[in-house]
Parts: C-alpha cells; structure tokens; sequence
C-alpha cells in the first residue's frame, strides 16, 4: 500500500495534526498566585431517544438482543435527570465550584431546568454532539456542530468555546470543522496532561486535557467496578498528578453523568473526591474555558 | 406500529426539586419494597440469563447447565428466602411468571399463603417484544394469577422490565393500577394511557442482584455494600421527602449459600434505624393515591 492509499479520504491522521512530545521538560506557562495545578469537573447532560437503540445499558433483556423500545434502559437513564443531577448540584455548590456541562444540543430542550440550573451557577456550556450518539453516524456532522452551537447560544447567551464529541468519537475531519464553526478548544485527545495545539485545514485548535480514566461511565458501565472506586480512583489520581505537578503545572478532570453518580448509592463518593480536593489551597478549580484562556495566553498556537 | 405513544408524551420532564414533597405517615423516612422475581426458564428456549457461556461461545439447546443453574433457586435458594421473610416478619412484592403458578405450585402457594403480594410479571421469562399476541398474553397472565390468589393483581413488572410502545395500554385495559418498568424516579409518578391513568412505581436496576451480580460481577458482599450506602442517602434524603428503597431479588442469584447472608444483613441494618416501613407495591400505591392531589398533579 503507498502513502496515498493510507491516507484518510477528508480530514488528517492524528500524527499529522500533532508531533510526539514528552511531558517531561516541556515549558508551559505558569499558573496565576502558584497554583500547581488545575482541576475541571465536567457534567454530561444527554437526551437518550426512545426510537433508537439506547447508548448503554444497566439490564440486558432476557435473552438477549437489542429490543425497541427500551425502557428500563431509558427509564434509568431519565432517573439522572429528574433526581440525581439535583443531587450532584449540592455538592458542587456547597464547594462552590462551576462545572463545565457538557450538553447535547437537544437535551436544552428536553431539560430546560437543568439549562436553568447550570446559567444560574455561570457554568459553563460545552457542545456534546446534537445528539446521543457516534459523530461517525451522524449524516451531516458540520450540521450537528453548528446547530449545537445555535441552541446552547440561545439558551446560555454566549456560543460554546468547546467541544466533547459523544462518547469522545470523532470522524477524520471533526477538528477542522469544530475550528471552522467558531470552537476553541475540544477535550477528545486524553493523550496529555496538558493541554496541546492540534493543527486543522484553517487555524489551530486546542485540546485540554479530558479523562476516560476518571470518567463514570468506564470506571462504572464498562469495567462494572464497585461504587467507591469512582473516589478511590479520584484520589490517587489527584495524588500523583499534584505530585507531578512539582515539575510544572498539570491539569485532571474528573468527569460525572446525573445516572451514574447521581445514583444515590454513588454520590458520597463524588462528594468525598471534590472535598478532598478542594481542601488543597495551591489547587484552582476552573472550566474548561479557564484553561484554555490561561493556556493560550502563554502559549500562542504559532510557538506550539 | 404507526403512531406510537413515546414516553414523553405520557409524562413531561419534571425536576425532583420542583415537587411539592410527599409525606409518609407518622413522619417515617422512607419505606422499604422487597420484590422477589420468580421466573420459568423454558428449556426449549435460549436461556434468560447465563452463568456459563458454552466452550467457544456457541449457544446450544438444550442449554442444561445454565437452565439447572436456575432451577437450583426454585428448588432451594427460594425456601431461604421464605425463612428469612417469615422471621422478620416482612411480606415481600412477588414478581411472578403466571407459569410459576403451574410448573411450581408448591413455590407459588407457600407465597400465597405467607400474604405475600402477587404482582404480574408476563406468563414466562422472554422480552415481551417477541410475545406474537402481548395483549392475550397479559390477560392470561393475569386470569392465572387472579384465579390462583383470589385476587386480581394490581401491579406489573414487565419481564426484564420491557414494554413496548402500547404495553401501558395494554395493561391499563387488563385492570393493572402500577407497574415498575419506569426506573426513572425516586417517587411514584402517574402517566397517561389512552386507557386511563398508570402509577409507576421507583423499582430499580441499581438495588438489583441481576445487574450488580450477572451483568457487572460485583463480589457477593457489594449487594450488602450498595444497599448500605443507598440506604443511607435515601434515609437523610427521608427527612424532608418520602423515599422509596427498592430491593429486587432472585432466588437463583441471592438465595446462593455464599450470598444470602448478605441478604440478611441488608435487614438487619435496616432494623437498626428508625423511620423505616416495610410496604408491599399495592401499599405504596394506596398510601401514593391518597397523596391528596398527587396523582392528577404529576400527570398534568
């Protein structure tokens, strides 16, 4: 096969949008009154249609197979937005700290309370796919990321900086068409730290650093741990990223869905992980626009 | 079918905090509903649920280890589940294939004559999607039941919690008041059918043995674990708000020798707090009613 046949008919190779760089020895700029290091909760808000096979699933049918309509499935989904996200809401504001609420673009309809919720608190809105589902399956996916951006404008009041493709997919193009649709930043590329430039077809595009290791649904849905692992793993992650952190400033999120640990058996654990947190001075508490503007202004894309 | 009624057209969205709260007598926290599934594994069928793949993955029929693996709770792991029950002195929600009622009658009149509530739960264990005639299949399911307790039962579990679009219609028309398919509240809730008014009630797939111990492979005690800390929260969630705690068992999963001690536990612990009332499905249903106003508020 020649290098031609290799390449991807639209869009680019990750290697080619960005080169190898160790962490260790890499500059970036420091954080505002000797902060060591920065971390982003991000709340996944979605819309699970009732006509299509759902996203995951807590119960398998007897039997097996993918039945439609799924409602227990649904039903268990729907919970995290009726009670557990309420639930979940206490904790980040006793701590007082604003999330970062990923958001399809079709739950702003579907959820206007929570929309309500998250603007009362100025958190802030990212794009999270039109709907619930591979951005590989979506028909036009320029058209799914604009229209995300229209709605979360019209219901936050400022168009969304980032992006968080559903289940992080991403066809070969996604980044170029997020840079083109006005995006700043997106949080796919779990491959850092730190956040890092990613060129596109016009200008760059910055990645901060999201987690599929702190992350609800693998710690809970796909390697079925039990609940207090959700804060055991938060704490040793916390623990070695702050002490990496002597060597230059970091990043950790931590991310949340309302079904999972807005489940009342859960909970504790979100909450033991954010306390824990939050009882170090040197550590900020930011979204995901926070960064990127702190990022950004000491590292300007021509110098990446 | 053409038109069908999706979910969010029998109920809009609504925010638990938005509720005006519910209240269970003499300022109890939270009641706790017991529901034990009994099924009927047909062995002509593939198996509802497997503990051992066949080598290299292929299923075969018969399917005798898997279907014996079931058959052990109806021939033993049930009758630790009716010692237990009879000492504490709690009459648990028997969610019941009406087959039960023939294939295992000495298991279907122990429950009977313990008071236990019979609720409806299909005819045998099969996603209710392949049922060729869902709604001859309720009303048999149904008449088996009534005519076995006595009693025509009032709530309905859908096997493996599934329904199709129209099964609230169907149900609605058969005589059923509540069903636990809907997993997607803290509280009963009342949704539209074009038969009438549904209840639901909050059973769960969290306080579940089938998805802690079949489909995620949690250690025995994590059914222990879970329940504390799910009790826990809703108890102090109780104070200002009824909470309802559900907790679904098997007897071929949770009437294991290496499991029932935690099952056990589960009560015990409950025991030792106050507030605590153990209701059956057609108590939570009756006392949800009487909410002055509840029902016809939540529909709207």
């Amino acid at each position: 096969m020649n290098d031609a046949a290799k390449r991807p008919p639209v869009g680019m190779l990750p290697t080619e949008r960005i080169d190898y760089s160790p962490i260790a020895g890499r500059k970036v700029p420091p954080l505002p009154g000797g902060a060591r290091m920065v971390v982003w909760l991000i709340v996944n808000v979605e819309e699970w249609d009732i006509l299509s096979p759902m996203p995951r699933t807590v119960l398998t049918p007897p039997a097996g197979g993918a039945p439609s309509p799924d409602i227990p499935n649904w039903a268990w989904h729907e919970y995290g937005n009726r009670v557990g996200f309420w639930r979940m809401l206490k904790v980040f504001d006793e701590s007082r700290i604003r999330a970062t609420l990923a958001i399809n673009g079709s739950a702003i309809k579907a959820y206007p309370q929570i929309v309500q919720a998250a603007n009362a608190r100025q958190w802030e809105f990212i794009g999270h796919g039109f709907t619930q589902r591979n951005m590989q399956k979506v028909e036009d996916e320029r058209a799914d990321i604009r229209r995300t951006r229209e709605v979360i404008t019209s219901a936050s009041g400022k168009p969304p900086r980032g992006w968080l493709g559903p289940g992080l997919t991403e066809t070969w193009e996604t980044p170029d068409l997020l840079a083109e649709e006005g995006y700043d930043y997106v949080c796919d590329w779990v491959l850092d730290d730190q956040p890092v430039w990613l060129k596109t077809r016009t200008k760059p595009i910055l990645n901060v650093p999201y987690t599929q290791e702190c992350n609800d649904v693998a710690m809970m849905l796909i390697q079925h741990h039990k609940a207090s692992e959700y804060f055991d793993r938060a704490r040793d992650q916390f623990e070695q990223i702050y002490e990496d952190a002597a060597g230059g400033p970091r990043v950790m999120a931590l991310v949340q869905h309302p079904y999972i640990v807005g489940a009342a058996h859960r909970l504790k654990y979100l909450r033991q992980a954010v306390e824990l947190m939050a009882a170090r001075k040197d550590v900020l508490f930011w979204t995901g626009a926070e960064i990127a503007d702190w990022f950004r202004a000491g590292t300007p894309a021509e110098r990446a | 079918m053409p038109n069908p009624t999706l979910p969010r057209e029998r109920i809009d969205y609504s925010a638990i905090v938005d509720r005006p709260a519910l209240r269970l007598p003499s300022g109890a926290r939270l009641v706790f509903w017991t529901i034990v599934n009994l099924e009927v594994w047909d062995i002509g069928k593939p198996m509802a649920r497997q503990v051992l793949p066949a080598p290299t993955g292929q299923p075969m029929l018969p399917d005798v280890p898997n279907w014996s693996w079931h058959e052990y709770g109806m021939r033993v792991g049930v009758w630790r589940f009716f010692d237990l029950f009879r000492r504490l002195g709690i009459r648990p929600t028997l969610s019941i294939n009406a087959r039960v009622c023939e294939d295992y009658v000495r298991v279907a009149e122990e429950a009977k004559n313990a008071g236990w509530e019979f609720m409806g739960h299909s005819y045998e264990q099969g996603p209710i999607h392949k049922e060729p005639d869902q709604a001859a299949m309720i009303a048999r399911a149904m008449g088996i039941l009534e005519k076995f307790t006595g009693k025509r039962p009032v709530g309905w579990l859908g096997p493996g919690l599934t329904e199709t679009y129209d099964t609230p219609e169907l149900l609605a028309a058969a005589g059923v008041k509540y069903i636990g398919d809907w997993v997607y509240d803290d509280e009963p809730t009342t949704i539209r059918t074009a038969n009438g008014p549904l209840v639901t009630l909050p059973y769960t797939v969290e306080l579940n043995d089938i998805p802690m111990m079949i489909v995620q492979h949690h250690e025995s005690d994590y059914l222990l674990k879970r329940t504390i800390d799910q009790f826990d929260r809703l108890h102090a969630e109780g104070a200002n708000r009824a909470k309802i705690l559900a907790l679904a068992i098997h007897p071929y999963i949770s009437g294991q020798p290496h499991r029932i001690k935690y099952l056990e536990q589960i009560y015990e612990y409950a025991a030792r707090h106050d507030g605590v009332l153990h209701w059956n499905g057609e108590q939570i249903l009756d006392w949800y009613l009487a909410q002055s106003g509840a029902a016809t508020k939540a529909a709207e």
